[in-house]
Order: C-alpha cells, then sequence, then structure tokens
C-alpha cells in the first residue's frame, strides 16, 4: 500500500470541506421551503345539497355555499351568483340571480324555485355559477354545468316507511364467514398500522365477485387478498392505500380510488395499467366500472370507459345523479328518499321517516324485484346499520347489522351486495373479516 | 484531485446525515405574531380559511403553513413535534379555523394567519369533552357547517353535509394523507361526539 502523499491528504481534506459546506448549503436551500410568505391562493369552491326527490307542493329552496381565499379583514367572500333552472331536462335555462342571506350555516346563497318549475311532473334541472366578485374567479356546480346538471324529480305516490324509534343492541348475527385473516403481512394475515393515539387502520375496502370470490384491499400491506372459496392467493400493487376504496371489475382487473383522488386501474396480477385523476375534489364511494360518487357535484362520474381512463372534462359531461338506477336523498336525519328508475323515469318510490337520526346510506342496490338498503341509525353515543329490503308494498325484510370496527374504512366501504348476499367488512382486535348475511330476495 | 473528488461524496453524504437528523424547520417560516380580535366570524368565512389549507400537509402538534398547495416535508414519522414540517394537526387545525385564544378561559376571536405558528390548547379529546370557554357539545344530528365531531383521538370539520348522508369533512387527516376535504361518516360513529364553538355572527 501507498503511503499518502501530502498533497493527496490535503485534497481530502478540502474534499470533505467542501461537501460539508456544500451539502449544508443544499440542505439549507431546500429547507427554507418553496413558499416562505403567506401569499393569498387564487382558490374558489362552492357547496350545495340538491333536493334529487322532492315531495309535492314542497318549496324547494336551493342553497348554495361559496368558498374564496381567505380575506386578510377576515370576512366571508364578497360574492355573487346565477343559477340556471328549466322544467324537465331538455330545453334551455332560465337564468336568475342568487340572493345573498345573512347566515351561512346551510349556504349564503340561495335560491326559490318557482311553483310551476317546481311542480313540473319531470322535475326540473338546473346548475349554478358563482363568483368572487373581489378577483373574478367562477366556479360551476355541478361541475359539468349545461352538459350534465344536477336533475330534482317528484316523488310519485311513495310508499310511506316508518321506522319509528330504532331498538339498539339487537343485531342479527351473520349467516356466514366469507374471509378472515388475522394482522401481520404474511399469507392470508392483512396489516395493521397506527396507534392508540392516532387510532388504527387496516384493510380499507373490500369487493365481491358474481361468484363469490372475495376481494380485500390490504391497505398497509399494499395488496389485494383475494380468497376464491378455498384458494387464496395475495395480489401485490405496489404501493400502500390508506383509506382507499376498491372495485373489482369483470376482466379480473382492480380499481383502487385513494386519498388523493386518484384512481388506478390494476390487471389481474397487479401490474398497473393506467392513472388518473378525479374531476372534483372529493369522493365518497367507488363502484364498478369505475363510478365514483363524487363532490362537491353529489353526481356519479365514470372515471374510465371501454377499460380506458376519462379526462375531468369528460367525467364531468358523463355525470349523472342516479345509481343502479337507484336515486337516493337523505332529506335530513329524520327522512330518506328512494326511488327506482326505469329509463330515466321513476317507477316506484320510497319515504322512509325515523324518530331516531339516520346517518349514511351505505349501499342501495336493486336486488330481483326489490331495493336493498343499508344505512345506520344513530344517537350521540349508539349506532347500529339497519338493512331494509323494500319491496311494492315497503318493507320486505328488515334486520339491523353491528357497526362496530376496530379500524377505520374507506366511508361506504363497510357493505357489498353480491351473490345473492350482503357481505360486511369489519375488523377486531383480531383481525378482519368479511361476514356474510342471506337475504329473503328472489333473485 | 482523485482524494479531493472522493472526500467530496463523503462529505456530502455525512451533510445529508446531520440534515435528516435536524429535521426540517419548515418552522423557520413561520411567526409568532400576535392575533388580530375580531369581532365578527362566519361559519363561510371559517370555510375559507380550512380550505386553504388543503394540501398544505399534516405535523403532529403543528399549526403553521403557507398557500402553496404542496406539503413542503410530507411522510414524516407520526406523532413527532420535532419534526418541524408545514401544517397543522387535526386539533390544531380547528383551533386556528375556530379563532380561539391560546387561553382557554377567553372565547373571544381571534383571527391567526396561515404562517402564525400556534397549536393551541386543545387535543381532540379536549374539543371532544368540551373543554375551553369557546367549545360546547352540541348533538351529533344538529351539527352543521363548521361544526365538528370529535374523538378522541381526532376531531374533523364539517364543511358541508351530503346527499347520501355523510359529510365533507375538512381536517388535518394524517401524515400520508395530510389535510384535506374527505367525505366521511363520523356524525353515525360512537366514536364521535358533536362539538361546536360560540360567537358565530353568520
Amino acid at each position: 500500500m501507498r503511503r499518502p502523499r501530502f498533497r493527496s491528504l490535503a485534497g481530502g481534506a478540502a474534499g470533505i470541506a467542501a461537501g460539508v459546506i456544500g451539502g449544508v448549503v443544499l440542505t439549507s436551500a431546500s429547507t427554507a421551503g418553496p413558499t416562505p410568505v403567506a401569499a393569498a391562493p387564487a382558490l374558489i369552491d362552492a357547496t350545495h345539497v340538491p333536493p334529487v326527490l322532492t315531495a309535492r307542493g314542497e318549496p324547494i329552496r336551493l342553497r348554495f355555499g361559496l368558498v374564496c381565499a381567505p380575506r386578510e379583514d377576515g370576512l366571508p367572500c364578497d360574492g355573487s351568483g346565477t343559477v340556471f333552472v328549466r322544467a324537465g331536462q331538455t330545453g334551455p335555462f332560465q337564468q336568475y340571480p342568487l340572493r345573498r342571506g345573512d347566515e351561512s350555516k346551510d349556504g349564503r346563497y340561495f335560491f326559490d324555485v318557482p311553483a310551476a318549475v317546481a311542480g313540473s311532473p319531470d322535475g326540473f334541472s338546473y346548475y349554478a355559477v358563482l363568483r368572487d366578485d373581489a378577483t373574478g374567479a367562477a366556479v360551476s356546480i355541478p361541475s359539468g354545468g349545461a352538459d350534465a346538471p344536477q336533475v330534482s324529480r317528484p316523488l310519485l305516490d311513495p310508499v310511506t316507511v316508518e321506522l319509528g324509534n330504532y331498538s339498539f343492541g339487537d343485531p342479527r348475527p351473520p349467516n356466514g364467514r366469507a374471509a378472515q385473516a388475522s394482522w401481520g403481512s404474511g399469507p392470508e394475515e392483512v396489516g395493521l398500522a397506527g396507534s392508540r393515539e392516532l387510532g388504527f387502520s387496516g384493510p380499507s375496502s373490500f369487493d365481491v365477485e358474481p361468484d363469490g370470490a372475495v376481494d380485500l384491499l390490504d391497505s398497509v400491506n399494499g395488496r389485494i387478498e383475494r380468497w376464491n372459496h378455498a384458494y387464496h392467493e395475495d395480489i401485490p400493487l405496489g404501493r400502500t392505500a390508506d383509506l382507499a376504496d376498491v372495485a373489482a371489475e369483470p376482466d379480473g382487473s382492480f380499481d383502487v380510488l385513494d386519498a388523493h383522488d386518484t384512481l388506478r386501474r390494476y390487471g389481474a396480477d397487479g401490474s398497473e395499467r393506467w392513472v388518473q385523476k378525479l374531476a372534483d375534489r372529493t369522493w365518497a364511494k367507488l363502484d364498478r366500472g369505475a363510478e365514483v360518487l363524487q363532490e362537491p357535484s353529489e353526481q356519479w362520474m365514470p372515471a374510465a370507459e371501454n377499460g380506458a381512463p376519462l379526462t375531468r372534462a369528460e367525467q364531468r359531461r358523463a355525470a349523472h345523479t342516479a345509481h343502479h338506477a337507484v336515486l337516493v336523498d337523505r332529506v335530513s336525519d329524520g327522512e330518506l328518499r328512494l326511488a327506482q328508475l326505469r329509463g330515466n323515469a321513476p317507477v316506484r318510490s320510497w319515504r322512509i321517516t325515523s324518530a331516531t337520526p339516520l346517518g349514511e346510506v351505505q349501499l342501495a342496490e336493486p336486488v330481483g324485484n326489490d331495493v336493498v338498503v343499508v344505512t345506520r341509525a344513530y344517537t350521540d353515543d349508539r349506532d347500529e346499520f339497519v338493512v331494509l329490503v323494500l319491496g311494492d308494498h315497503g318493507v320486505a325484510e328488515r334486520f339491523s347489522v353491528a357497526s362496530d370496527s376496530w379500524t377505520e374504512t374507506a366511508p361506504l366501504a363497510r357493505f357489498r351486495l353480491a351473490h345473492g348476499g350482503l357481505y360486511r367488512l369489519r375488523t377486531t382486535p383480531a383481525g378482519a373479516f368479511v361476514d356474510r348475511f342471506e337475504l329473503e330476495v328472489p333473485q | 484531485m482523485r482524494a479531493f473528488v472522493a472526500m467530496l461524496g463523503i462529505g456530502l453524504t455525512l451533510s445529508a446525515v446531520s440534515g435528516a437528523q435536524a429535521y426540517h424547520r419548515f418552522w423557520a417560516n413561520c411567526n409568532y405574531d400576535a392575533a388580530t380580535f375580531m369581532t365578527t366570524m362566519t361559519r363561510d368565512a371559517a370555510q375559507d380559511y380550512a380550505n386553504a389549507a388543503r394540501y398544505e400537509g399534516y405535523q403532529w402538534g403543528g399549526g403553521c403553513w403557507n398557500y402553496d398547495d404542496v406539503d413542503s416535508y410530507p411522510n414524516d414519522p407520526p406523532e413527532q413535534t420535532g419534526t418541524h414540517g408545514e401544517g397543522g394537526d387535526c386539533s390544531g387545525l380547528t383551533f386556528k379555523t375556530w379563532r380561539e385564544s391560546t387561553d382557554g378561559s377567553r372565547d373571544g376571536r381571534y383571527y391567526w394567519r396561515a404562517l402564525r405558528n400556534v397549536h393551541g390548547p386543545y387535543t381532540a379529546a379536549d374539543f371532544r369533552a368540551g373543554y375551553g370557554a369557546p367549545n360546547h357539545t352540541v348533538a351529533k344530528s344538529t351539527a352543521g357547517v363548521m361544526d365538528a365531531f370529535a374523538s378522541s383521538t381526532h376531531i374533523g370539520m364539517v364543511f358541508v353535509r351530503s346527499l347520501y348522508g355523510g359529510d365533507q369533512i375538512v381536517e388535518a387527516k394524517c401524515e400520508a394523507c395530510g389535510t384535506n376535504i374527505f367525505y366521511r361518516t363520523y356524525r353515525s360513529d360512537s366514536a364521535y361526539g358533536g362539538v361546536g364553538r360560540w360567537g358565530w355572527t353568520g
């Protein structure tokens, strides 16, 4: 080994010094953050809860919220807006200015739909454009505007269902277990993350294929776990999927919608086929066919067609309100309205009232000649899922399902209807389970 | 020269190690200005404020962000205040959006600008219990825009209710998911209670 010369030692020392100094300078530059000042963003958003199903003679007030960049003086937007309304679903829109109220709890901007329009037998359709008058920025709601307006339909002779005071504590046990996994990262295990302080997250969604195969989104381990009767396989996705939703497509591929509003389609082997952002800012549920319930539009938007992703503009233009030919309108804590469509016309509707508050509708889909609805009854300290099978004459079947779960899931991902049964995802300190409840519904 | 180049690489590596250990210092961009006392506080102005914090990240124990729609330091190790990243945590975002005082006995309205680094005295569990002069519990079925749902570990504010009965919630959720508006079912989840802020003026 050659003895180091003074010149080499000096060069090496200079190199270390230059490297450390250079590194510190680079680190300082990168850690200074991209924007040291809180410049006001040019942003605008809107909120609106559409009256999708209206009762005869009911006055209709459309309310909108306008969200702008925060002002230095802490006051709300200096805004205005226009609503475009028409009777039915074709023809030109009439435009009206939105009025600005003193209260913003239900939306500061409002418009009372003329009785002749609200009472139209075909309902009415509308969209609104809201503006920040300080910047000129504008937003349309729903985001498809005139191409995909919000549609409101009348409830025609609805079947009335009175649930009364809900009785907690008598949930129905499942008829069977379709899949189970203990916590872990090995085969037939499912990942658990989080802590007592942060809360725990685990499998965030699942789907059931028509043949009864169960696909569990193992969000923490970044894979699909598939149980096809006695056969089990892990399908790696190459990334974690915290609080994501999943849908299994008929060709064996999977759609995964993540918390950053990105939809990914994977092949049956887990290889990524394409990635697409959603049109709107928030999603509630992913269903087969890459259909996504999106907000603030409050419409179902297809994110793909014929196996290829749709652009955000295409998603907006293809937006619609009915899903599985069923319209859902959770009008208030005490009332839920549903209608089943044939083509574009309602054929049956139900008006469900409850003395106990009703929360979210997890699922509303036709099965045979009936419609299955899963909603949640709640008080300030108790909650249980309520399953209703709705037929021509009211409730054909009703039962309760325990709602407790040890980990958080995607919001409307606790139930799937398939293979003639209702499936529920549930977690406990021991692991994750998919249980099956048989329905007394002729297929 | 070869020795210089080799040692330059080692030096850069050493500097990177020290940088990682020091953590991020986004807080170097933040300030400690006094809050502005306000006589008004509307729910839609609170929506404006919380909405502008979207995409700015999540920081355990934090309460400082800019408005560039980017989390400057994503995916820090969770539950560590010392990472000094961008964004609030759930209770910090709520505290600032609700214009609260660091003195829990005061119920006035204090406007904290985005880069003012303040978390406030309340945890999610404190909010859930209605601790602090400005806060109170509400029946969940009555919770409206910019009221909140809190559990022992988390709090999120109602941005607006939704058609299918859930809520669009604005919240600083976690390091991986950041601050955003998400659809949640906290309203019907018995782990969560309803929380409100006194003093809305419209």
